[in-house]
C-alpha cells in the first residue's frame, strides 16, 4: 500500500476520500483486535461490502472468531454465532414453533439464524442436511420453516468458518454451497511482531477490548453506491472475460470459473476499488480479489497436483494483462 | 422445427433475390408466365415467412407440377430440347422456392441455383452475360453465407462482403481449373441444339431471302488476318455455291446429289501468296463455314468440298474458331468433268419465257462466252435497274421475267439469279455463290467485322482455260455496294437497319458511341479467341509451350503442383496465424514501450498490470521515472477509465505516443 508510485500513476480519482476513509477508520477498529491482518481483514470488509457471504478457512485458534465478531461491532449489526456440530440440526438453526398452552396455538421462535450477522463456526462439522438448511437464507435472505417464509433482517451476512478438509470429522462443503461464498480467506499464523503484541497484553484486558460502531447504516449505503457506481472499460471486462475464459479451456482445471464466478469477480473488484479511491476497476484490482474469490471455485484436473492457490496463480499469470 | 433447421430471414431475403437473377437473362426466352410464376413463388414465401399463408399442400404441389410441365409443352410445343428444359427447370426452381422450409431445402434450392445460372451460358457466353452470372453466383453464394449466419433477422449487406471476399480467394484456383483442368470431350451428348431462329445464310436461296437477312445488325463472323487486310472488294466470303434450281429456289449440292467420284476436291497448284487468317464464327446451327477463294484449313477437322467450299461436319453450335489459308488467284476447275458441266447447266424447262428469249438473243449477239458475260452486265447497267433492301415480291411462276421485265428492282441475290439464269440458258455453266461480301475493319485490333447486313450473292461462271471466275452482277448495278458496303449502296433509299433502331452500329456518326462500340468488338474478340475459344487443342499448344512435353504423368504434377501452391500457403495462414485481434491505439502504444523497456532489461511479465510493472521498471531504471509514470498513467487512463470526454481522450492519446516516442530515441 505504501508504494514509490504516486496517487496519480495508480489512477486514484480525487472524489470519494470520504468513503475510503471511512473504510481506513473500519479496518483500524477490526484491527485492534485482529492483529497484523490488516489485508485479510480489508478483504473481508470488502466481501461484505459487496454483500457476499465470508468463508474463513484455518486452523483452530487463529482468531476467526475474533474477526468475524469484530466485523459485526464494527458495522454495528446483530450477531448471532452457531456452533456447528455433528448433532446440530436444522431447526437449532432456523427456530421452531412451540405448542403455547395459553393461547393454545403453536408460536415461532426465532432461530439463531435471524440475525444480522451469523457466525457459522466450523460449518464443516455437521451434516450436509444442516448445511444445506443455510443454502436458502444464504441464497435469498428468507427462510422457509413448517411451509411459512420469513424475511431476514437486511443487511444479512454469513460468516463460517471451516477447518482444513483433511482434519478429522469433517464433512466437506458441496461445490454448490462453496460457490454461494463470495469470498473465502485464509488467515494465516500472525506476523511474530503481532503475535508478541498479542502475548504481551494484560491477561486481563484480552477480552474486554470492545470495539464501536465505525459504519452506520448510512455509512454502509454510502459505501455501497459508490460501488454501484463504479465503472468498468471494455479493457478490463476483456480482462475478465479472458481470465474465466482460461479456467475453462486448461487442461489443469476440471472446473472453470462459472459466470457467476466471472460476476463475483467483478463485484469483489469494483468494491476493491472503492475501497483504494477509484471510481474505475484497474487490473490490480482483479488481481488482488482473485486468490480469495476464485481458490474455492476452481477444481484441479486429476492430474494436476496443485490446491485452490496454486491453480489461481496459474490462472493469473496464464493471461496477459494486456491484449495483444 | 428447431431453430438450427430454419432459415433466416436474411438468408431468405438473399435467396429471392438470387430468384430473380437468376430469370432475368432468361427473360425473352421462356414465357410470359413463368415470369408470373416467379413473383407468385416469391410473394407466396414471404407470406409463408410472415406467417400468413400455408406452405402448399402435396396435393397443390402436384397440381403446380403437373401445370408447370403441361405449361411448357403448350408453350414450345415439346417438353425436349434446350428451350424447354431450360424453361422447365426455371419454373421447378421457382415452385422449389414455394416449399422451401428448412436449411436442408435452403441447400438444394443454392446449389441448383448455380446449376440455373450455368444455364445461361448454353445460350450466349457474351463477355457481359459472363460478368452478369458472377454477380449472380456471389447472390447465390451470399444466401449461402447467409444460411451459416443463424439469427440474422435483418437484410445484412455484410453477408454479401464475406461472399464477396470468399469468390475472390476462389479466384486463382479458378484460373487454375481454367488452364490446367482437363478438357475432355462429353462422356455424353444431349441434344441441346437451340431452336431460336438464327439469323444466318440459308442453303435454300430465293429472291427476297437475302434483302431479308440484310436487316439484321448481328455480327456473322470475325476475321484476323495475319498480314494486311486484302482490299474491301476482294473480301468475297464465300459459304455456299448453289448449282440446283429447284421450285424457284437454288440450292447447294447435297452429300448424295454428287457421284462419288465428283465429291473430293480436285488438287490445285496454289498461285500467288497466302493469306493467312482466323475466323471466330457465331453459331449457326449449320455446317457451312466461310472463307475467301480457294482456301485449305489449317485447323483439324474440316473438309474442303468439290465446289471449293469450307464445311464443318459438325453443325456450328458455339463460337468456333478456325485458321484458313487462302490463294485467291488460283484458277478454280480449269477442266469442267461431263456430270459437272452438265449440272451447272442444268434448268428446270418451261418457265420464264423472256428472260430465256433475251438470254439467246444477247449470246447470239456474242463472240465468246466472255463477250457474254459483259453484254448481260452491260443490260443491267443500262436498263435502269435499281439496288434495294426492298425488293417488291415476285410471282411464282415466272419470277425472272417479273424482276427483269416488270419490277426493275431487286437486291444481290435478284440479280445473281438473273444473271446464273441466262448464262444456263445461253449454255454457259454457272452458279450463285452465297455468303457475305465485305466487312468493316475495326481499327481497334485490326479485326474485319462481317455483319449479317453484309450477306451477298454473286455468281461464278466458268469459262475455258480460266475456270470459274466471279462475276458480281450486283457491281454492274450499285459499283457502291462492292466499294463500299451496304450502306452507302442504299443510303438513298434510307432502309439500311431500319429494323434494328436500337442497334450502335446505327449512331456511328457519333464518336463516342463508334469508338465504344469499336472497342466493345475488340474486347469481345479476344473474350472469343481466348476464354470462349480456349479448347482442347489451345490448351495442348499452351501446355506444350510451358511443360516443353504433354504427358498424363506431368500433366498430373503440375495440376497437383498448383494447387498446393494455392492451398499451402492458406492452410499454413489458418494453422500458423495467431487470432488477430484489432489493437486499439492506447494498446499498441503501450506494448511498444513495453518492447522499449524490456531492450533496457525490464522485461515484463504477462500478468504483471500496468502499474505494477511501471513500479518495478522505476525501481530499475529511476532515469525515466518520469517518462514510465506518464505513460502508464495516459495508459490507464486510456484503457481503464470509462469514458473520458472524446476531446480529452485524444490528447491523452497523443500524450502517450510522444511519450513512448520520445522514449524510444533515447540512448
Amino acid at each position: 500500500m505504501n508504494s514509490p508510485i504516486s496517487a496519480s500513476a495508480t489512477g486514484k480519482d480525487a472524489t470519494g476520500a470520504g468513503v475510503e476513509r471511512l473504510i481506513d477508520a473500519a479496518v483500524a477498529e477490526v484491527s485492534r483486535v485482529v492483529l497484523g491482518k490488516e489485508i485479510q481483514v480489508r478483504m473481508a470488509l470488502c466481501c461484505l461490502f459487496a454483500r457476499g457471504h465470508l468463508l474463513i478457512e484455518d486452523l483452530p485458534g487463529m482468531g476467526k472468531t475474533t474477526l468475524s465478531h469484530a466485523l459485526a461491532d464494527v458495522l454495528g449489526l446483530s450477531y448471532n454465532r452457531v456452533q456447528f456440530t455433528s448433532d446440530l440440526l436444522p431447526a437449532d438453526i432456523l427456530g421452531v414453533s412451540v405448542y403455547d398452552r395459553d393461547t393454545a396455538s403453536f408460536s415461532f421462535h426465532p432461530g439463531p439464524v435471524f440475525t444480522q450477522v451469523l457466525l457459522a463456526d466450523e460449518i464443516n462439522r455437521t451434516t450436509p442436511r444442516t448445511q444445506s438448511a443455510l443454502l436458502e437464507a444464504m441464497a435469498e435472505g428468507q427462510v422457509t420453516v413448517e411451509g411459512q417464509t420469513r424475511d431476514l433482517p437486511e443487511p444479512f451476512f454469513v460468516i463460517a468458518t471451516q477447518n482444513p478438509i483433511h482434519q478429522s470429522g469433517t464433512y466437506p462443503l458441496p461445490e454448490s454451497q462453496l460457490d454461494r461464498f463470495l469470498m473465502r480467506l485464509e488467515l494465516g499464523y500472525p506476523h511474530p511482531q503481532a503475535e508478541r503484541e498479542l502475548l504481551s497484553k494484560p491477561r486481563g484486558g484480552r477480552n474486554t477490548v470492545s470495539l464501536s460502531q465505525v459504519i452506520d447504516a448510512q455509512g454502509l449505503a454510502t459505501v455501497r453506491q459508490a460501488i454501484d457506481e463504479v465503472q468498468t472499460s471494455d479493457s478490463l471486462l476483456d480482462y475478465v472475460q479472458r481470465l474465466v475464459a482460461f479456467s475453462r479451456q486448461s487442461a489443469e482445471f476440471a472446473v472453470g470459473l462459472s459466470p457467476r464466478g466471472a460476476l463475483a469477480l467483478l463485484d469483489c473488484a469494483r468494491t476493491w476499488a472503492v475501497m483504494n479511491s477509484r471510481r474505475h476497476v484497474v487490473p490490480e484490482d482483479i488481481q488482488a480479489v482473485l486468490p480469495a474469490v476464485a481458490g474455492h471455485r476452481l477444481v484441479a484436473a486429476g492430474d494436476y497436483a496443485g490446491d485452490g492457490q496454486a491453480l489461481v496463480k496459474l490462472l493469473m499469470h496464464g493471461v496477459d494483462v494486456v491484449r495483444r | 422445427m428447431n431453430v438450427e433447421q430454419q432459415v433466416p430471414r436474411n438468408a431468405l431475403i438473399w435467396m429471392i433475390l438470387s430468384l430473380f437473377a437468376l430469370i432475368l437473362p432468361h427473360i425473352e426466352r421462356v414465357p410470359l408466365w413463368v415470369i408470373a410464376v416467379y413473383v407468385v413463388a416469391a410473394v407466396w414465401r414471404i407470406q409463408v415467412f410472415r406467417g400468413l399463408w400455408a406452405y402448399p399442400r402435396r396435393w397443390l404441389k402436384l397440381v403446380l407440377i403437373l401445370a408447370a410441365s403441361g405449361g411448357v409443352f403448350f408453350s414450345f410445343g415439346s417438353v425436349l430440347g434446350l428451350e424447354p428444359t431450360v424453361a422447365l427447370l426455371l419454373t421447378a426452381f421457382a415452385l422449389k422456392m414455394i416449399e422451401l422450409s428448412s436449411r436442408k431445402d435452403a441447400y438444394v434450392l443454392i446449389f441448383l441455383g448455380y446449376f440455373v445460372c450455368i444455364t445461361e451460358f448454353l445460350f450466349s457466353q457474351d463477355i457481359l452475360i459472363v460478368g452478369y452470372s458472377l454477380f449472380t453466383v456471389l447472390l447465390l453464394t451470399t444466401a449461402l453465407v447467409a444460411l451459416h449466419q443463424p439469427g440474422q433477422q435483418r437484410f445484412n449487406r455484410g453477408s454479401m462482403k464475406l461472399a464477396g471476399t470468399m469468390l475472390l480467394q476462389a479466384f486463382p484456383l479458378m484460373l487454375v481449373l481454367f488452364f490446367l483442368f482437363p478438357r475432355i470431350g462429353p462422356l455424353w451428348t444431349v441434344p441441346i441444339k437451340s431452336h431460336t431462329a438464327k439469323t444466318g445464310m440459308s442453303d435454300l436461296l430465293k429472291p427476297g431471302d437475302v434483302s431479308k437477312l440484310s436487316q439484321s445488325a448481328e455480327v456473322a463472323f470475325r476475321v484476323q488476318f495475319d498480314g494486311e487486310i486484302p482490299a474491301f472488294s476482294d473480301l468475297y466470303w464465300r459459304g455456299l455455291v448453289m448449282s440446283r434450281l429447284e421450285e424457284g429456289a437454288w440450292r447447294s449440292l447435297r452429300y448424295w446429289d454428287v457421284p462419288a467420284a465428283e465429291r473430293r476436291m480436285p488438287e490445285l497448284d496454289a498461285v500467288g501468296e497466302p493469306l493467312s487468317y482466323a475466323v471466330i464464327m457465331e453459331p449457326t446451327q449449320q455446317n457451312w463455314l466461310f472463307s475467301l477463294r480457294y482456301s485449305q484449313p489449317a485447323s483439324d477437322g474440316l473438309l474442303m468440298l468439290a465446289d471449293y467450299r469450307l464445311y464443318s461436319p459438325i453443325q456450328i453450335e458455339h463460337e468456333t474458331q478456325y485458321r484458313v489459308q487462302s490463294w485467291p488467284q488460283t484458277p478454280l476447275d480449269p477442266e469442267l468433268s461431263a456430270w459437272r458441266r452438265e449440272t451447272e447447266l442444268a434448268l428446270p424447262a418451261g418457265d420464264n419465257p423472256r428472260t430465256r428469249e433475251l438470254a439467246r438473243s444477247l449470246r447470239a449477239a456474242s463472240v465468246s462466252d466472255a463477250d457474254f458475260v459483259d453484254r448481260v452486265l452491260g443490260y443491267f447497267t443500262q436498263q435502269g435497274f435499281v439496288y434495294t433492301l426492298e425488293p417488291p415480291l415476285l410471282g411464282d411462276d415466272d419470277p425472272m421475267d417479273d424482276f427483269l421485265f416488270d419490277s426493275l428492282r431487286g437486291f444481290c441475290e435478284h440479280y445473281a439469279y438473273a444473271f446464273v439464269m441466262m448464262m444456263r440458258e445461253a449454255g454457259v455453266p454457272a452458279r450463285i455463290v452465297a455468303g457475305y461480301m465485305g466487312g468493316e475493319i475495326n481499327p481497334v485490333n485490326r479485326t474485319v467485322i462481317v455483319h449479317q447486313f453484309d450477306a451477298h450473292a454473286w455468281a461464278e461462271v466458268w469459262l475455258a482455260e480460266q475456270g470459274w471466275v466471279r462475276v458480281d452482277p450486283t457491281a454492274a448495278v450499285a459499283p457502291d455496294r462492292i466499294e463500299w458496303g451496304l450502306e452507302q449502296a442504299v443510303e438513298g433509299e434510307g432502309t439500311f437497319l431500319s429494323a434494328s433502331p436500337l442497334s450502335p452500329l446505327r449512331y456511328r456518326d457519333i464518336d463516342w458511341v463508334n469508338a465504344l462500340r469499336l472497342r466493345y468488338d475488340a474486347l469481345t474478340y479476344r473474350w472469343q479467341a481466348w476464354v470462349t475459344g480456349f479448347n482442347q487443342e489451345q490448351q495442348f499448344d499452351l501446355l506444350s509451350r510451358w511443360l516443353g512435353e504433354v504427358s498424363p504423368q506431368r500433366f498430373v504434377t503440375v495440376l497437383l503442383l498448383t494447387w498446393a501452391a494455392v492451398l499451402v500457403p492458406v492452410a499454413a495462414v489458418l494453422l500458423l496465424r495467431r487470432r488477430r485481434h484489432q489493437l486499439s491505439p492506447a494498446d499498441k502504444h503501450y506494448l511498444a514501450f513495453c518492447e522499449r523497456m524490456a531492450r533496457m532489461g525490464v522485461v515484463r511479465e504477462p500478468w504483471e498490470s500496468p502499474a505494477d510493472f511501471a513500479q518495478r521498471a522505476m525501481r530499475k531504471l529511476p532515469r525515466y521515472r518520469q517518462e514510465i509514470e506518464a505513460i502508464t498513467e495516459a495508459y490507464q487512463d486510456l484503457t481503464y477509465r470509462p469514458a473520458p470526454a472524446p476531446s480529452s481522450s485524444g490528447e491523452t492519446l497523443a500524450s502517450l505516443r510522444r511519450s513512448v516516442r520520445k522514449l524510444q530515441f533515447v540512448r
